[in-house]
């Protein structure tokens, strides 16, 4: 056993912290993108858009049959040898995409599972009155599915917040890339891993308080 | 597919293009002490390396950081123009790159957890023996081609093979001698050198092996031949090592 390095740990907080922007960032750009993604895709499938249906049944197999970080890789290195044009795409722009496309894919599951999930009547009441489908859609049935869908979605942008540590991979110096560089340049790895554990964990924390306040709202017509 | 569409369009036009007299380095920023990060400063000797070469050529440097694994494809795809890593010329790499002149000459070492190289006291004896290596580093091929190297139970690893071999995760590692020496010294884990150097390794730049890379080649090739000979590249091998690594 050795003593910490106390000293290190508290000098590498704000060095650190300085980079939760970037992450958080670049997972909330994703999550709003793959929201509307997820949300169209779900709707797709659950009123059976034809010729759609097909190609979202393919997107979604493919994202959530590979692994993000191969889905990173095929944009930022592989996509450009085959089309010189796609270099463009920097470190980032290619990670906010494949978190976007891969997480999309998992919460359209998610959203559809929740719309199949409001009760037949509502969607018969809404006809009867005369609703076209998508309004049926935007006032009565996706209002219902949010709330069910909530606590999962919310889970995925938890997930999609910790998958920001692979965009290093792609020359992206965020939260992870810059605690690994740390403690190459200081040895003391459990000093720097502590560390960034507990940033990764308060961001989660403070979301999660936040998830409650959401869920309270959403939930506010079947309070009791 | 608007989605994408729409991100990759954002992309495009957010990219910064690059300048023509930009030259964008790659490094892993951590291998220390040749690439490395402290109170979110990069530095080393292959940052000091490069800079003094810009200074010769003129040209303005950009340093980007990734995963060692990312950056050949990095170099390959065009989203850098060189990798300073110590990268070693190999045959397989030759054919694919354009390399400036060596600018490092070493070896590789095997090195072993402190108190088992009496043990372990070289190459030869890691045989049944488990050994860690940098994913995609040259001294995996290495390993490989020794005569027994089926009999060597090889792991590569993106990073912290000090520290895996420290643990007794794995029987040694395998690094260039020069990096090898300095861990130990600098680090505080318990880590010893097992026998001598072996195979010589001579650490270049590649760069991408078309006209514009091979003219970026000789104009960084031209700037280490004079650093060499002003004895500039001698001085940034003492800072960082103690000793003369360039010949």
């Amino acid at each position: 056993m050795r003593a910490l390095d106390f000293d290190y740990m508290f000098g590498l907080v704000p060095i650190l912290l300085s980079y939760v922007p970037l992450t958080l960032g670049m997972a909330a750009v994703s999550m709003v993108m793959a929201l509307v993604l997820a949300s169209l895709m779900a709707v797709v499938r659950v009123v059976n858009v034809p010729v759609l249906d097909g190609f979202t049944r393919f997107f979604i197999s493919f994202f959530r049959g590979t692994p993000l970080l191969v889905q990173l890789f095929l944009f930022y290195y592989g996509l450009p040898q085959v089309m010189s044009f796609l270099t463009a795409i920097n470190g980032v722009t290619a990670a906010i995409m494949g978190l976007t496309l891969h997480f999309a894919a998992y919460m359209a599951e998610s959203i559809r599972a929740a719309i199949l999930g409001v009760d037949r009547s509502q969607w018969e009441a809404s006809m009867s009155v005369g609703m076209t489908t998508t309004q049926m859609m935007r006032r009565i049935i996706l209002p219902q599915a949010a709330r069910v869908a909530a606590p999962t979605l919310v889970n995925y942008f938890i997930d999609m917040i910790k998958g920001t540590s692979l965009a290093f991979t792609l020359g992206v110096t965020e939260l992870m890339g810059a605690t690994q560089k740390e403690a190459a340049g200081s040895f003391l790895y459990f000093e720097a891993f502590i560390i960034v554990a507990l940033i990764y964990w308060a961001i989660v924390e403070t979301l999660t308080l936040f998830q409650r306040r959401l869920e309270t709202r959403l939930g506010k017509a079947h309070a009791r | 597919m608007r989605k994408f569409i729409l991100a990759a369009a954002l992309a495009a036009a957010s990219a910064t293009s690059a300048l023509a007299d930009t030259v964008t380095v790659g490094m892993s920023g951590g291998y220390f002490p040749f690439t490395f990060v402290k109170q979110d400063k990069l530095q080393g000797f292959e940052v000091d390396f490069i800079n003094a070469v810009a200074e010769e050529t003129g040209d303005e440097i950009k340093f980007e950081t990734m995963s060692f694994s990312g950056l050949v494809g990095a170099l390959e795809a065009g989203r850098i123009d060189t990798i300073a890593n110590q990268i070693t010329i190999t045959e397989e790499r030759q054919a694919k790159f354009a390399f400036t002149q060596p600018y490092v000459i070493d070896g590789a070492q095997v090195v072993v957890k402190k108190g088992n190289e009496s043990e372990i006291t070289g190459p030869e004896d890691l045989k049944g023996r488990t050994v860690a290596v940098n994913l995609g580093s040259n001294f995996e091929q290495l390993l490989r081609e020794l005569p027994y190297a089926d009999e060597v139970d090889i792991k590569t690893y993106e990073s912290n093979l000090a520290q895996e071999t420290a643990l007794g995760r794995v029987d040694a590692f395998v690094m260039d001698r020069v990096s090898a020496a300095q861990t130990i010294k600098e680090s505080p884990l318990p880590l010893a050198l097992a026998g001598e150097r072996f195979s010589e390794i001579r650490n270049a730049l590649p760069f991408r092996d078309d006209e514009e890379g091979r003219a970026l080649r000789d104009r960084f090739d031209a700037a280490i031949t004079t650093l060499k000979e002003n004895g500039k590249l001698a001085e940034i091998s003492q800072k960082w090592f103690g000793t003369d690594i360039t010949k």
